[in-house]
């Protein structure tokens, strides 16, 4: 037994000093795993200050503005810099070249609006174009306004009081906490952590098992002493440690990520600290155990290395496509979420990034599926591994 | 010292794809489906695949060829023999070779010696240990050189040679001192701290025989430890291998498995001739040549591996048949080019 352990460690050093030496991969997966999520984040936190910086611009663009001074001077009330819009702003628009939505006065608005026949006035965007999409129901609002003001001077004129037009008041209660609030947008974070465990593992996996076989080296390997699942302890281990490395690496790059937030909105919802990053690590560790010993199971049967990573797509699609649910919120959070690998991390790192706290349930389920997953896949390769050296 | 008992392997053979199943008759057909599931039965001997493969379309095809294999089939599983009675007895201080045509049961022997397959019939001894009931004790004692000798491309020869030294349980100074060693017989001390990644076929080698040898064992098993090496590469082999059988360097228990009768006859102190997967002959070079009544190695070989009307004068048949691969359900290729279609 203690012969066995010794070779366990043996092979674990060996397999993970060569899985460590093999830089340029390991390079892959840090640059398109590790740092891919800081910058999907700092992409968001791009695009919500620019959303912000617009709302605060308080800016709006019209078309006519000569026709309507009535409206110009309710919106230069309303504290807006009104302004004239270019005259090629429909192509613009659709090139995307211009990025707020446009305010169309006909001709005879002010006529119009004192004979009483409600003129026409268009609000100009584009859907296709996103950020002016965006701002059209501020501008929806501020027309809105406007129309209440003239209605309610002109009931206030005849005498009539302004309640006659609300009869009920409709005020918004939203129970979502800010941080709730925020995994609208951060929720994909944990999807881009497990994709980092997965690619950390596939490599490693393939490598100790189907390059193994490619290489010719299998065959000579169980010609040692060593017992099989020694070797596979061995090898399973240096997989599991170089996933948990990657998982790891990637868990704390979110940290100094919430430094560089542009969005101070953004930065006050994402509540991702120490603790968060720890907690994400106790979920995933399991999950990268898992990974390494069913990739390596996957694996084992395929002569090359090659033939490997079209097999083990299967595995990528499931981890890839489980967390989905999720995402796709289909039916809500149900109970066989957390007996399902991947998407059971998805969703306690989701919880995490809620704010919520983890029951002892839900960190013991996916634990133990992991855990016989894990077996489940050593058992398999150890069987295997003799087979695959002859054959 | 190595026995070997008459031992014997057989395989699954795999089929030929399902497309061949295209047979006029429902008979036929359902002999060359049945023979299409089994395609996923692997086995490990490549010469003998590519000779089941060879048998199994032949027998796919013409119906009457198939048939007539009949007593092949085990079920609907043709059986490839790639081993059908080999014995081999190597003492201490002197190099046996295994000597033996493509196919003809050389590699599948020896990996049964290694515990890599367990032998359908028969015993294997190493120093009088049994392989199948003690495998790990076996290997502990013995040093494979096997037919794939892959390295680890990102480690150095030395890392290479020390891992399996570990494996072996010896302490890494000791691998180490013992790399550095065989670094020095096999006159690789320049490679000992490259990468593996860059090695030419002969480099690749020296240290995969290094690697073997690590552990100082008393048998060491080469199976066809020459291929690919020049003319300097297999002279230098040579020497270190008949250093390693005086009493200096250990006296050691050396069997040598090739298909060339030169390594043989340079090398080798008792020869044993294997063919179709049994051992037909045994012996010094000397008395083998007595045995045939020939004066040239090879033509007495090729007599004792592939029987007298195959010797010279018989060039022509020689050409047109294939090599001999152990495997006796093999369909004559003039027989069933008119049933294919």
């Amino acid at each position: 037994m203690r012969r066995s352990l010794a070779a366990v460690i043996v092979v674990l050093r060996k397999e993970l000093s060569d899985a460590l030496r093999d830089r340029r991969t390991l390079a892959t997966v840090v640059v398109s795993s590790v740092l891919m999520g800081p910058l999907v984040l700092l992409a968001i936190s791009g695009l919500v200050a620019s959303l912000e910086s617009r709302a605060e611009q308080r800016e709006v663009y019209v078309a006519g503005l000569v026709n309507a001074p009535t409206l110009r001077n309710f919106l230069e009330r309303q504290t807006y810099v009104v302004k004239e819009a270019p005259a090629d702003f429909e192509a613009r628009l659709r090139r995307s070249t211009f990025s707020d939505p446009v305010v169309v006065v006909p001709a005879d608005f002010e006529a119009a609006l004192v004979r009483g026949d409600s003129p026409v006035v268009e609000i100009v965007s584009d859907s296709a174009n996103q950020r002016s999409e965006a701002s059209t129901s501020r501008i929806e609002r501020l027309l809105g306004g406007f129309s209440r003001e003239r209605a309610l001077l002109s009931l206030a004129l005849r005498g009539v009081s302004a309640q006659l037009l609300e009869p009920m008041q409709i005020e918004d209660r939203d129970l979502a906490s800010t941080q709730t609030r925020a995994t609208r947008i951060t929720g994909m974070l944990p999807y881009f952590v497990m994709m980092a465990v997965l690619y950390g593992a596939l490599n490693a996996a393939l490598d100790t098992t189907a390059g193994e076989r490619e290489r010719g080296s299998l065959e000579p390997l169980l010609m040692n002493p060593a017992e099989r699942w020694a070797l596979v302890a061995g090898k399973w281990g240096a997989v599991a440690c170089v996933s948990m490395l990657i998982a790891v690496l990637s868990c704390l790059s979110f940290l100094p990520g919430q430094w560089v937030l542009r969005s101070d909105t953004l930065a006050a919802m994402f509540q991702y600290g120490p603790r968060e990053a720890a907690l994400f690590i106790v979920i995933l560790l399991p999950l990268a155990a898992a990974l390494a010993a069913v990739l390596m199971a996957v694996a084992i049967r395929c002569r090359t290395f090659k033939e490997a990573q079209a097999s083990s797509t299967v595995v990528v699609l499931a981890v890839s496509l489980l967390p989905l649910v999720n995402v796709f919120d289909l039916g809500g959070e149900a109970p066989w979420h957390l007996w399902a690998p991947a998407l059971a991390q998805n969703t306690l790192m989701t919880r995490v990034l809620k704010g919520e706290a983890l029951g002892a349930e839900q960190i013991v389920i996916p634990l133990v599926v992991c855990v016989a997953l894990t077996a489940l896949g050593v058992w398999y390769v150890a069987r295997e591994l003799q087979r695959a050296a002859v054959k | 010292m190595i026995e070997i008992r008459g031992v014997a392997k057989s395989f699954a053979a795999p089929a030929p794809p399902r497309r061949v199943a295209w047979a006029r008759t429902r008979g036929e057909t359902r002999l060359a489906a049945g023979a299409a599931v089994d395609a996923a039965a692997a086995h490990p001997d490549a010469g003998a695949i590519a000779n089941a493969r060879a048998n199994a379309k032949a027998g796919a095809g013409a119906g009457a060829n198939a048939r007539a294999n009949a007593g092949a089939t085990d079920g609907r599983r043709l059986r490839l023999h790639a081993v059908r009675d080999v014995s081999l007895d190597a003492p201490d201080g002197r190099i046996t070779g295994l000597l033996g045509p493509n196919g003809a049961g050389k590699t599948t022997t020896l990996r049964m010696l290694a515990a890599l397959i367990a032998p359908d019939a028969g015993t294997l001894r190493v120093d009088g240990i049994d392989v199948a009931a003690r495998p790990r004790e076996v290997l502990a004692r013995t040093g494979f050189l096997s037919d794939s000798r892959g390295l680890y491309p990102r480690l150095t020869a030395r890392e290479n040679i020390v891992y399996y030294g570990a494996l072996h349980g010896m302490e890494r100074e000791a691998a180490d001192a013992r790399a550095q060693d065989l670094a020095r017989m096999f006159d690789m001390t320049a490679l000992l701290d490259r990468r593996a990644a860059g090695f030419s076929q002969g480099e690749r080698m020296k240290t995969a025989l290094a690697r073997a040898l690590v552990h100082d064992p008393a048998n060491i098993v080469l199976d066809e430890p020459t291929n690919g090496l020049d003319v300097l590469a297999t002279r230098a082999l040579r020497d270190s291998l008949r250093w390693l059988r005086t009493p200096e360097g250990g006296s050691k228990c050396i069997v040598f498995s090739t298909h060339i009768m030169q390594e043989v006859e340079r090398l080798c102190d008792s020869v044993v001739v294997v063919a179709r997967g049994r051992t037909v002959a045994t012996g010094t070079v000397g008395d083998l040549l007595a045995t045939t009544g020939e004066s040239d190695f090879e033509e007495a070989f090729v007599k004792l591996a592939f029987g007298p009307e195959r010797a010279l004068g018989h060039d022509e048949r020689l050409h047109r048949t294939e090599p001999d691969d152990g495997n006796e359900q093999r369909v004559d290729p003039r027989r069933d080019s008119g049933g294919a279609r």
